[in-house]
């Protein structure tokens, strides 16, 4: 890292460090990343960015020298789809792979875990998982003990190792060349969403909330400790930065509020807590709406979130949490896509005004920026955020 | 408050009772259809529940539940009756997303309101929208998003059933969308949930 780099480095960290902590850094910091939208000023198809993983660490190189922003989201796919491939997955559909070559990647929602796989589920999920869930899921792994099984399993490993190794390589290379700092490392779920996204389905784990509750919490309890050890070994030692928990069905009006104190919360609390104990700060990724759970969101542990403000109202989010947690947001995705970049510029100074006051805010734009996000209004955004956001 | 115990059971979601109370009225020879107006009047009520913060989408996704299994019952009996119908409405999930969660619970609610819904499915090609709604006359059609690069499919689909010169409303319905999107894609209405969409139809068919 040369030493222009270097001091870029540190101003930027200090920035992301001094906002998480609540404290009032020398302007409000950045964060933004490069999503599916970039794939239009490329030259390839979505099939291509999503396959090719050249192609889509490329068009990130292309953009950074003009991306002016603290704190980087990363690149513009969530994964590489051949590791899943290898083993057969049933679980998504990928551009040119079941889907347009130009259409993003799908979730296949189905009730992979059935009612009845409760008992065995709760007694021992990890083997649960290995024995039954896997080979549910997964053309190529029908039969764990099989030739076919264990050469698919290699093959989805060996794709995932060369993927990080791959990815690890990327982030090196972007932060020397660009000092850009990180936005999470690791990653953690919610135990309801855990339970509710991939194994009993949304429509699977409400019907439970009725016909089982018992076995829902119970099940919640179980994946606990999970939840924290996944978000600990996927990030190393680091507890600087924050892991990502993309959170799901406590956005209102999902969950009655009953259920959602009751089912949703406690077990949820406790990874945060578990995590926080560790010194691991959970980046709480409430996109939707989580206005009427914000008083029960504030009693959390002083700092121990970063809240992103999706559909959340902000004026709400600012004086509930404000002071004691970090809040990132203030730039509404519909914007970047439907806006000029002088509404988009109008939004960041209203934003700042509104939210930045006495710091422990980061600018951002709430939950997922679409496919169809301007690439002007982005610059916009990032051109505001410095004409503005200096303390 | 209501008085018809088979629509106070869906009200209060007792699946079990349902199902009890529809074999009971079967046996005792009742018609299929003034069953099906029962469960119809409980499901509103759940719907009016929604609509004013009451209920959530965990009551409303075990309403359709309960509906579901209370129409499989019913099924056979309803065969030969035509059941009243308040006009065609034309739905289905745009082009590229293949999400039906939110259009199904929309379907039921129409359903249950008395419209003959053409529910198309998801992942829905432009000429099937534009065929259904020339080949149904709807007044109405919705179409269902859940992804955000989907626009440009629903701004086409759009596009394509203006050409057509049909004389319908179309109302797009997702949870992130805005009236930003509405005009973006040009069309007449949006809805972020269910009940905004009922209350549409009924103002269109009124």
């Amino acid at each position: 890292m040369n030493e222009k780099v270097a001091k870029l480095y540190q101003e930027r960290l200090n920035r992301y460090m001094t906002a998480l902590d609540c404290g009032k850094p020398d302007k409000v910091p950045v964060s933004f990343g490069i999503g599916d939208w970039i794939v239009k000023h490329t030259e390839n198809n979505f099939q291509e960015i999503f396959y090719d993983w050249e192609k889509s660490i490329k068009a990130v190189d292309d953009i950074l020298p003009e991306f002016d922003v603290d704190v980087f989201g990363g690149g513009p796919t969530l994964w590489w789809p051949p590791m899943w491939d290898a083993i057969g997955s049933k679980l998504y559909k990928f551009p040119g792979m079941g889907l347009d070559e130009n259409s993003t990647f799908q979730f296949v929602e189905e009730e992979y875990m059935k009612a009845e796989d409760y008992d065995a589920f709760i007694a021992n999920p990890t083997e649960w998982i290995a024995t039954t869930y896997l080979p549910r899921i997964s053309t190529e792994f029908e039969n764990p003990s099989s030739l076919r099984g264990i050469s698919a399993l290699i093959r989805s490993s060996v794709a995932f190792a060369e993927y990080n190794n791959y990815m690890g390589a990327s982030w090196g290379k972007w932060t020397v060349e660009h000092g850009v700092v990180g936005q999470f490392t690791g990653m953690t779920k919610a135990p309801f969403d855990t339970l509710g996204d991939a194994l009993r389905s949304m429509k699977g784990i409400l019907l439970d909330l009725r016909r089982r509750p018992e076995k829902v919490a119970a099940a919640c309890e179980v994946i606990v400790p999970h939840n924290i050890n996944y978000a600990l070994s996927g990030a190393g030692a680091d507890t600087r930065f924050p892991c990502f928990a993309p959170l799901h069905r406590g956005s209102y009006p999902f969950l009655n509020p009953y259920q959602w104190e009751n089912y949703y919360w406690p077990s949820f609390k406790a990874v945060i807590e578990g995590l926080w104990a560790k010194g691991k700060r959970t980046y709480f990724y409430a996109e939707g709406d989580w206005t009427p759970y914000l008083e029960k969101i504030a009693e959390l542990p002083d700092k121990s979130i970063v809240f992103d403000i999706d559909l959340t109202d902000a004026k709400k989010a600012k004086e509930i949490l404000g002071g004691r947690f970090c809040l990132i947001g203030g730039m509404p995705t519909t914007l970047l896509t439907y806006g000029t970049p002088e509404k988009v510029k109008e939004q960041v100074k209203r934003s700042i005004d509104e939210l930045a006051g006495d710091g422990g805010f980061i600018l951002g734009a709430g939950g997922v920026v679409m496919g169809d996000a301007k690439k002007e209004n982005i610059m916009a955004m990032l051109e505001a955020a410095r004409e503005y956001g200096t303390y | 408050m209501l008085t018809d115990t088979l629509a106070k059971a869906i009200l209060d979601l007792e699946e079990e009772q349902v199902i009890v109370l529809v074999k009971e009225r079967l046996a005792k020879g009742d018609s299929p259809l003034d069953i099906v107006e029962s469960l119809q009047k409980g499901m509103s009520e759940v719907g009016k529940l929604f609509e004013t913060g009451e209920f959530f989408l965990s009551e409303l996704v075990m309403c359709g539940e309960i509906m579901k299994d209370a129409m499989e019952v019913l099924e056979p009996h309803l065969i030969d009756s035509v059941s009243g119908n308040k006009g065609n409405i034309v739905v289905g999930t745009v082009k590229g997303d293949i999400h039906d969660l939110g259009k199904n619970i929309v379907v039921m609610l129409l359903k249950g309101a008395g419209y003959n819904v053409i529910d198309l499915g998801v992942d829905v090609p432009i000429e099937n929208f534009v065929e259904a709604a020339k080949e149904s006359k709807a007044p109405l059609i919705g179409i269902s998003v859940l992804l955000t690069g989907c626009q440009e499919a629903m701004k086409k689909t759009i596009d394509a059933i203006r050409a057509e010169g049909l004389n319908t409303k179309v109302i797009i319905g997702g949870n992130y969308i805005d009236e930003l999107v509405r005009e973006y894609v040009g069309a007449d209405y949006f809805a972020n949930n269910a009940s905004d969409g009922l209350r549409v139809a009924k103002q269109i068919f009124s």
